[in-house]
C-alpha cells in the first residue's frame, strides 16, 4: 500500500539496497558459467531508443565484459539471469574508476593554471593528472576486488524477452 | 580564481544543463530511479563530459578553427567524444578488468548524447580558454549530476506515496522535474555568465 510522502520509509533503513543488471549466459566451463551483460542503453532507454542509438556497444565490445559465475549448475547457453551488487560498492567502483582521476587531473590543472598561466602546461598537467589518477585507482580497484566487492551475485533468472529481442516474434 | 568560482556557479546551478537549457532529458528520465544509481552515473556523465570537452577544446582550437573547418564541427566533435569514451574504457580495462566488467554491467558509459555534445558546441561559442573551458565542462556536468541525484531521490520518495493512478509513473515525474526548474529559477540572477 502507498504511504504518504512524509511516512515513506528512508531506502536505506530497508536493509543494502543492490543495483541489479541483466545479463546472458554464453558458456559454460564445468561449474562456471560465462555471462555477457546484455547491452542497454545508458539514457534508460526512452520511447525513441529505436532511433537515437545509444546503446552500449557491439558484439566485440561486449565480449570484453564477460564474467564468470560460479555455484549455479541448473544455468544453460542463452539464459537470461538478473545479477546484483550493493549500491554501496557501485557508487565506490565509480568513485574510484571516475571520482579520482577527475580529482586529480582538476587539481593538477588549477594548480598549474595559477603558477604558469599558459595553456600548454596545463594541457601537459591536466593529461599527467589524469594518468595519475588512474594509477592510483589500480591499487584501489584491487582492494575492492580482493574484498570481493566487484564480483555480482546471482539474484534469480530474468524472464521475457531481453533487451533487443521482440515479444512477439515472428 | 573568482571568475573561475563564477563560472562554476553559473554553469552548474544558473544556466543547468537539464533545467535551463533542456539537455539531456532522456537520462535524466531514464536512469534517476535510484539515488545511488544517479550518484554512480552522474560521476560517470561528469568524467565523460569533462575529458571528451578537453578534447574538443582541442579539436576546435588547433584544427577546426585555424584551417577554417567550422562546418565540420558537430561532426568532428561526435567522432571526438566517442573516441574519448572509447579511451576511457581501454584505460578502465587495462586498470582494473573486474572494475572494467562491473561497470560494464551496472553504469555503461554514454558516448553521445545531447547533453555531452550540447556542452562541447557551448565550449567553442564561449569562446573560453582551456582552463575555463574545462571548468566549464566540468561545472555543467555537476549541475547534470546534482539534478539527477536530487531528482532520484524525489522518484524515489514517489514511488511509495500515495499518488493517484491517473498521475503515476511518467506523469508525476514530469510534474516534479518541473517544479524543480522553478526552484532552479530561483538561482538565476546570480550570474550573468
Amino acid at each position: 500500500m502507498a504511504l504518504p510522502l512524509d511516512h515513506a520509509p528512508d531506502s536505506t533503513a530497508t536493509g543494502p539496497a543492490v543495483a541489479e543488471g541483466n545479463a546472458r549466459v554464453v558458456a559454460l566451463d564445468g561449474a562456471t558459467a560465462w555471462l555477457e551483460p546484455e547491452p542497454h542503453s545508458s539514457c534508460g532507454g526512452c520511447v525513441s531508443a529505436a532511433m537515437c542509438g545509444t546503446k552500449s556497444g557491439n558484439a566485440k565490445r561486449m565480449a570484453f565484459k564477460r564474467f564468470p559465475l560460479t555455484g549455479h549448475p541448473g544455468l544453460q547457453v542463452g539464459d537470461r539471469v538478473v545479477v546484483g551488487m550493493a549500491q554501496q560498492s557501485l557508487l565506490r567502483a565509480s568513485a574510484v574508476a571516475y571520482g579520482l582521476p577527475m580529482a586529480t587531473m582538476l587539481a593538477a590543472m588549477v594548480v598549474t593554471d595559477k603558477i604558469t598561466h599558459a595553456d600548454g602546461p596545463t594541457i601537459l598537467a591536466a593529461l599527467g593528472g589524469l594518468a595519475g589518477g588512474f594509477l592510483l585507482a589500480r591499487p584501489l580497484a584491487g582492494y575492492l576486488s580482493r574484498r570481493g566487492e566487484l564480483t555480482p551475485h546471482f539474484l534469480r533468472r530474468a524472464y521475457g524477452p531481453g533487451q533487443d529481442e521482440e515479444c512477439h516474434s515472428k | 580564481m573568482q571568475d573561475l568560482v563564477l563560472l562554476i556557479v553559473s554553469a552548474a546551478l544558473v544556466n543547468n544543463v537539464i533545467l535551463a537549457r533542456f539537455l539531456g532529458l532522456c537520462s535524466f528520465m531514464g536512469v534517476t530511479t535510484k539515488v545511488d544509481t544517479a550518484v554512480g552515473m552522474g560521476m560517470a556523465c561528469t568524467f565523460v563530459i569533462t575529458v571528451s570537452s578537453m578534447a574538443d577544446w582541442g579539436v576546435e582550437v588547433y584544427l577546426l578553427s585555424p584551417f577554417g573547418l567550422g562546418y565540420l564541427r558537430t561532426v568532428t566533435f561526435i567522432l571526438v567524444i566517442a573516441a574519448a569514451v572509447q579511451f576511457t574504457e581501454m584505460v578502465i580495462r587495462k586498470v582494473s578488468p573486474a572494475l572494467f566488467q562491473t561497470l560494464g554491467i551496472y553504469l555503461p558509459l554514454i558516448t553521445t548524447n545531447c547533453a555531452v555534445l550540447g556542452v562541447a558546441l557551448l565550449l567553442v561559442e564561449g569562446k573560453m580558454n582551456f582552463i575555463q573551458s574545462t571548468v566549464f565542462a566540468f561545472a555543467s556536468s555537476l549541475g547534470y549530476s546534482l539534478v539527477m541525484v536530487i531528482f532520484a531521490g524525489l522518484r524515489e520518495r514517489t514511488a511509495l506515496a500515495a499518488v493517484p493512478r491517473l498521475f503515476a509513473g511518467p506523469p508525476i515525474g514530469f510534474i516534479t522535474a518541473s517544479l524543480l526548474a522553478l526552484a532552479f529559477m530561483g538561482f538565476s540572477g546570480m550570474s550573468t555568465n
